[in-house]
């Protein structure tokens, strides 16, 4: 308390209020620092669930990230597609596989890369959330939207836009680039069949059910690197490893696994592919869908509990 | 108006902010002081709805933050610099901002002319200066023209210019009717900046009040005197409310009187004077000593809780 120092300091020469008012100079470099003169707010402004869609939409559109992925997702969709319609002339000429070939779907084998696809889509929907929880912007975005939920279900509706997009553009690539090879097996998926847009509808819905799925995940492990981790395991691994394992209970398990539940849906273009005895096409649709909505409703209850 | 009730907040058995109640009043300045972990930060987050509190409740203009159809006409908030994804320019993080609340584009440049980034607007966030994240910071708190501000830490980072200008914007915006309520660890920041304070250590209020009776509380001013004469002085100073010390021979300490007065009674009696000086506890001892009497409390709440937790 009493230790003292002299008065030397500038500071304490202006220690009233008053003073203060007064002895602020004009800022020099920043000519317009001038608020709104009235202390009621007079700008327009109330928030709005399409305004928080148009608030997401702009964030994903304006991070570069976002553009990466979905370029890439196209990309590998039509190079995969690309590679399977050069390897018919192989398949076709291999007396072991020539005779399922002869049964292939030129609809399946265009979307085939969608396995693939649903990677690099499920880092765009942990991206979404991940990527704002490394960065701190979740807190700049739970201050706009302090309820929270409505944030996440704009999310979710701008990454099914975004992927039911890039899914359009994966497939119309493939197709395009597959045609020349395709014609000459008579394997052009016809445009005039239920059958093709049912296989191209379930593709988009795979993709749109890998980056949901990962979007929810995302915003419950909040670490972009976890999320993408867990994705990528679930999504392409698990299947590949857990299929040696010649047990019962395991082989039932990797049905229920995402891709694997794909195929119950989506005529495979490979003609190896197949776990087991595969689900129905309607219990197939319900599992992939539980994988998208599962942890985005365990997100929704925890993201209103935890911490910013 | 902010006005906070018993808020506490533990993060498993540390107690971040302890009980804490206090009101910060529409149009004026209140600093929010204290070191480093006192739980300033704490405090505002969970005032913004941010963090929830383990007790207690935190309203902004008579409500939850939360319930607020218009959050961002109530409360602006610069809560962390880094609070922004460093791949956005500055103007599309303001856009998106702006989107959620309908409020304009116009009004999104005319913050990032208010905050002087116009020439970087454009520019990605990432590569910005520790000062240009405080403006693009502020210019997000700024965006809807909010009745309550809430900034912790503005001046960090800025330059001499920045600072000035942030001390002249709250009390611009607090002279508008505004609630301002900003935090610091610099207790001559605060000094020069806010009309009352609330100094906050281990997560307990220490004390509040307008900023001269906080400084005054804690630091009394001094007069010290060195005379080979000093006893003789003594008797010609010693009247009624002043206190005379001595620490060594030859030297006094007065409390109670002026220079001026020593003065002039020197002069008047031919005493002479070997030193004569006006002496204040500085505004950072001050706050030292002020937080420093937390940290011991500190320490005794610390063996109780240990005690309960080994019964």
């Amino acid at each position: 308390m009493t230790a003292a120092v002299a008065i030397t300091d500038t500071a304490t020469t202006a220690l009233t209020p008053d003073a203060v008012t007064t002895a602020a100079p004009e800022p020099t470099a920043s000519p317009a620092a001038r608020a709104p003169r009235t202390p009621q707010p007079t700008l327009k402004a109330r928030r709005t669930f399409l305004g928080t869609m148009r608030g997401e939409w702009i964030k994903l559109l304006s991070l570069r990230s976002t553009w990466w992925v979905l370029g890439s997702t196209a990309g590998i969709m039509t190079l995969l597609a690309l590679g399977v319609a050069s390897s018919l002339k192989a398949l076709m000429a291999d007396p072991l596989t020539a005779h399922a070939m002869s049964n292939a779907n030129g609809a399946a084998l265009v979307s085939s890369g969608f396995q693939l696809g649903m990677v690099t889509i499920a880092v765009l929907g942990a991206l979404v959330i991940t990527g704002e929880y490394s960065t701190g912007m979740i807190r700049s975005t739970f201050a706009a939207v302090p309820t929270r939920v409505p944030v996440l279900a704009a999310k979710a509706i701008a990454v099914v836009a975004l992927t039911t997009g890039v899914a359009a553009a994966g497939i119309a690539l493939s197709y395009l680039v597959t045609m020349g090879t395709l014609s000459k097996y008579g394997l052009v998926p016809a445009l005039d069949r239920a059958e093709t847009w049912r296989i191209f509808a379930g593709t988009a819905f795979c993709l749109i059910a890998a980056a949901l799925f990962s979007f929810g995940v995302g915003t419950l492990l909040r670490s972009t690197a976890a999320t993408v981790t867990v994705a990528l395991t679930v999504l392409l691994l698990l299947p590949g490893i857990l299929g040696f394992i010649n047990v019962h209970w395991v082989q039932t398990f990797v049905r229920y696994l995402p891709m694997p539940a794909s195929q119950a849906f989506l005529p495979s273009g490979d003609p190896n592919q197949g776990v087991g005895t595969p689900l129905s096409a309607t219990v197939g649709v319900l599992v992939i869908a539980a994988y998208a909505i599962v942890p985005l409703v365990a997100a929704a209850v925890m993201v209103r509990r935890r911490d910013a | 108006m902010i006005e906070a009730q018993s808020l506490t907040k533990r993060y498993g058995s540390k107690t971040a902010v302890d009980d804490i109640s206090f009101t910060i009043p529409p149009g004026s300045v209140t600093g929010f002081l204290g070191p480093n972990g006192a739980g300033k930060s704490t405090t505002m987050r969970m005032i913004m709805g941010l963090d929830r509190p383990t007790h207690g409740t935190v309203t902004v203009n008579g409500k939850p933050y939360a319930r607020h159809r218009s959050p961002l006409s109530e409360v602006g908030a610069l809560l962390d610099a880094k609070a922004i994804h460093p791949g956005r320019s500055a103007r599309s993080h303001l856009r998106t901002m702006a989107a959620t609340h309908g409020i304009s584009t116009r009004r999104v440049d005319d913050v990032i002319d208010m905050t002087g980034l116009s020439s970087v607007a454009t520019k990605r966030v990432g590569g910005f200066s520790l000062g240009m994240g405080q403006r693009l910071g502020i210019a997000s708190a700024m965006l809807g023209d909010p009745r309550t501000l809430i900034l912790d830490e503005p001046v960090n980072g800025l330059d001499p210019e920045g600072v000035l200008w942030v001390r002249h914007l709250v009390r611009e915006l607090a002279s508008e009717g505004r609630t301002v309520f900003l935090s610091s660890h610099l207790m001559s920041e605060m000094a020069q900046t806010a009309d009352h304070l609330l100094v906050i250590g281990r997560g307990k209020i220490l004390t509040a009040g307008p900023v001269q009776d906080v400084i005054d509380s804690v630091s009394g001013t001094s007069i010290r005197v060195r005379s080979p004469r000093a006893a003789e002085l003594a008797r010609l100073a010693a009247r009624d409310g002043v206190t005379i010390t001595s620490s060594e021979a030859g030297t006094l300490e007065l409390r109670g009187t002026t220079a001026e007065a020593i003065g002039e009674a020197a002069a008047a009696h031919g005493i002479v004077l070997h030193e004569l000086s006006q002496q204040r506890a500085s505004l950072e001892d001050a706050y030292m000593s002020l937080t420093q009497d937390s940290v011991e409390y500190r320490s005794e709440t610390t063996t109780t809780s240990q005690k309960e937790e080994n019964r």
